[in-house]
């Protein structure tokens, strides 16, 4: 099967876009984008500077109020025009997506539409900004309103898995309450927002109202402590999140700092054997892993590990990996040379631990990508909880395979874990379906589901070390953390 | 003859791509079959069958675009795409009946494919399900009406 085409096979050096314009940084540090399935270097990105980021502060500042002022209902209508303009680039947006991230084409459009329901529940902002009165709610003649009002610039930092979405889960939120916005993209993925901004610049936001400064922890420390930032928003790792949301605090900011996870998938003896296998693959393999709510554990109860092994197994051998252009190939690459090392390093810990490799994907080759960094799907048995590969996060194509007598042992090897993103049940029995949801301290529980990716219109975050703060990222949620209640007393004489 | 790229049928992007492929040859055959001087008392029939072939590839279009959620994106592992694929060597200088008979081979084996497809698509997405049931209805409907030429 051909390739479908790439939108361009070089991207140049990228720009800021800042206060409406496409600036050139003056920083002379920048660094290679790679693709990671071919190893060309597609693009460049630029390090800026504090100064310049600083100046994206001023910027947005600058442009907020009169922002504020515009009606809820007529910044609605710039995200229904920018839904649109992401409609019709939606083919050219996910493939820029696999050409710097390595994930397969379906896999890209799938994130496209996401990043697309994100700009339309936005664009709902008059319904979700009302706030609450109260006739007499003072006193007898004295009026109590709550009304909701935004605070100015927020930031967000940005990971390399969802090079569209993940911005998209919190700036479209920002600015359609009246905020405004500076993105700082993963500088290993930064095309994509590149391309999507130039869209946002065709829609028609006021200059200044969202502006990207590309590169490196500079930007990100600037815009925490810059006193003209009011909040945060980062997904990454665990490491990073826990200092962005000390750092943020520290700096009087409202933060969202959404950490790393290692989740478990357990199968109960009832549960639809081939059904399981076939949405547990996309799980484990979706995005080679690189998802926060990928599979990690597979946790198999009872007497249903060995027949559920034997054709988890069966099933993975037949993965397809590629470029992610072949519309035909199941797996890409992981993002980069550092992270196939990692991967490797923990299979290797597996190995040295004592535990089997039933499919090793350390030597995959996919023939003409001899460059790509590509790691074959790979199942790990005889794997115990205190094993390394069992207790962190891998973020490759790797399942570790554990065994437990009963639904209890399952959660409470849950449970030890430091992390609390995800976690999946798959059963035919409601009432070890509801006993999952109910004990299961996780921030999004899945039945029968592998991949729990809340929808735009509901709240995404996990719990303990997945997650920093207290307000989720999309929908509502979103709304409040970039928001404000003014309470308004009122008597007239 | 309409140049077609039939992938293997291994993701749902995949299966997709393999319908608009079935599309294209067959709305190609159909224009080459409408300018079969021998064939030209279906010449008007072959000509609306192209445009609704056309027409079921904008929607496979907009269906992936659309419906398709990775959530669900499984990966598809028992479908053999090589007993789906037409010829779209339109035979030169068909009468009627043998113009009639290419294309109805055509409707059968789309309507195969999509009523197959179907049945995988509903584990991994309903909407999509329904669509490439409608397809499969539409091509045995298709095949009929060209068999009664």
């Amino acid at each position: 099967m051909a390739l479908l085409s790439e939108v361009k096979k070089d991207y140049g050096k990228l720009k800021n876009y800042v206060n409406g314009e496409w600036i050139d940084s003056n920083s002379d540090r920048v660094i290679d984008v790679e693709n990671p399935s071919t190893g060309e270097i597609i693009a460049k990105v630029p390090m800026s500077t504090p100064d310049e980021t600083k100046a994206a502060v001023e910027a947005a500042h600058e442009a907020w109020w009169a922002w504020r002022e515009t009606p809820p209902i007529t910044r609605g209508r710039v995200f229904f025009k920018l839904k649109e303009l992401i409609e019709q680039h939606f083919e050219n947006v996910a493939r820029i997506m696999v050409q710097e991230q390595g994930k397969t084409i379906d896999e890209a459009r799938g994130e496209t539409r996401r990043t697309i329901e994100n700009v339309e529940v936005a664009a709902g902002i008059p319904s979700l900004m009302f706030g609450y009165t109260l006739e007499d709610g003072a006193a007898e003649g004295i009026d109590e309103d709550a009304v909701i009002s935004p605070l100015g610039v927020f930031g967000a930092v940005c990971p390399f898995n969802f090079p569209a979405m993940i911005p998209y889960w919190f700036w479209p939120y920002a600015v359609a309450a009246g905020n405004t916005y500076i993105v700082k993209p993963s500088s290993q993925v930064p095309i994509t927002q590149n391309y999507l901004t130039k869209l946002v610049e065709e829609a028609g936001f006021p200059p200044g109202v969202f502006n990207i400064v590309n590169g490196s922890h500079e930007v990100s420390d600037t815009l925490m402590e810059h006193p003209k930032v009011k909040g945060i928003s980062f997904v990454g790792s665990t490491p990073v999140a826990k200092y962005i949301y000390k750092k943020s605090a520290e700096n009087g900011k409202r933060v969202q700092a959404q950490g790393g996870a290692k989740n478990s998938l357990v199968v109960m003896p009832d549960a639809v054997l081939d059904r399981t296998v076939a949405n547990m693959l996309a799980s484990y393999y979706g995005c080679a892993g690189q998802r926060c709510l990928a599979g990690a554990n597979l946790v198999a109860v009872g007497d249903i590990a060995e027949p559920l092994l034997k054709k988890y197994v069966e099933a993975s051998k037949k993965i397809k990996m590629g470029y992610g252009l072949d519309e035909s190939v199941n797996m890409g690459p992981v993002v980069s040379a550092k992270a196939k090392k990692k991967v490797i390093e923990y299979i290797d810990s597996a190995e040295a631990d004592g535990a089997k490799i039933l499919l090793d994907g350390r030597n995959a080759k996919v023939p003409g990508y001899e460059k790509g960094h590509f790691v074959g799907p790979t199942v790990i048995d005889q794997v115990t909880p205190d094993m390394k590969v069992a207790k962190e996060e891998i973020f490759g194509p790797v399942v570790t395979y554990l065994r437990m007598d009963s639904l209890d042992d399952a959660i409470d090897f849950i449970h030890s874990s430091p992390f609390g993103n995800a976690a999946s049940i798959y059963t035919q029995s409601g009432k070890w379906a509801r006993e999952f949801r109910y004990r299961v301290q996780c921030g999004n529980i899945g039945i029968n589901v592998g991949i729990v990716a809340a929808m735009a219109y509901f709240p995404f975050a996990g719990y303990k070390d997945s997650f920093f703060g207290t307000l989720h990222g999309q929908g509502q949620d979103a709304i409040t953390f970039f928001t404000d209640r003014k309470v308004v007393i009122t008597r007239w004489f | 003859m309409v140049e077609c790229e039939f992938p293997e049928c291994t993701t749902f992007g995949a299966v997709i791509r393999f319908a608009l492929e079935l599309e294209k040859g067959a709305a190609g055959v159909y224009e080459e079959l409408a300018r079969e001087p021998k064939a030209a008392p279906a010449a008007e029939m072959f000509k609306a069958l192209a445009v609704a072939h056309k027409k079921r590839g904008d929607l496979l279009e907009q269906t992936r675009q659309q419906k398709l959620n990775e959530m669900i994106l499984e990966p598809i592992q028992d479908m053999n795409g090589k007993s789906y694929i037409i010829d779209t060597n339109a035979p030169k200088g068909a009468d009627v009946k043998t113009a009639a008979k290419f294309a109805s081979m055509i409707e059968e084996t789309s309507a195969r494919f999509y009523i197959d497809s179907s049945k995988i698509a509903k584990t991994l997405m309903a909407e999509a399900a329904r669509i490439m049931d409608r397809l499969g209805k539409e091509s045995q409907a298709n095949k009929a009406k060209l068999d009664a030429l």
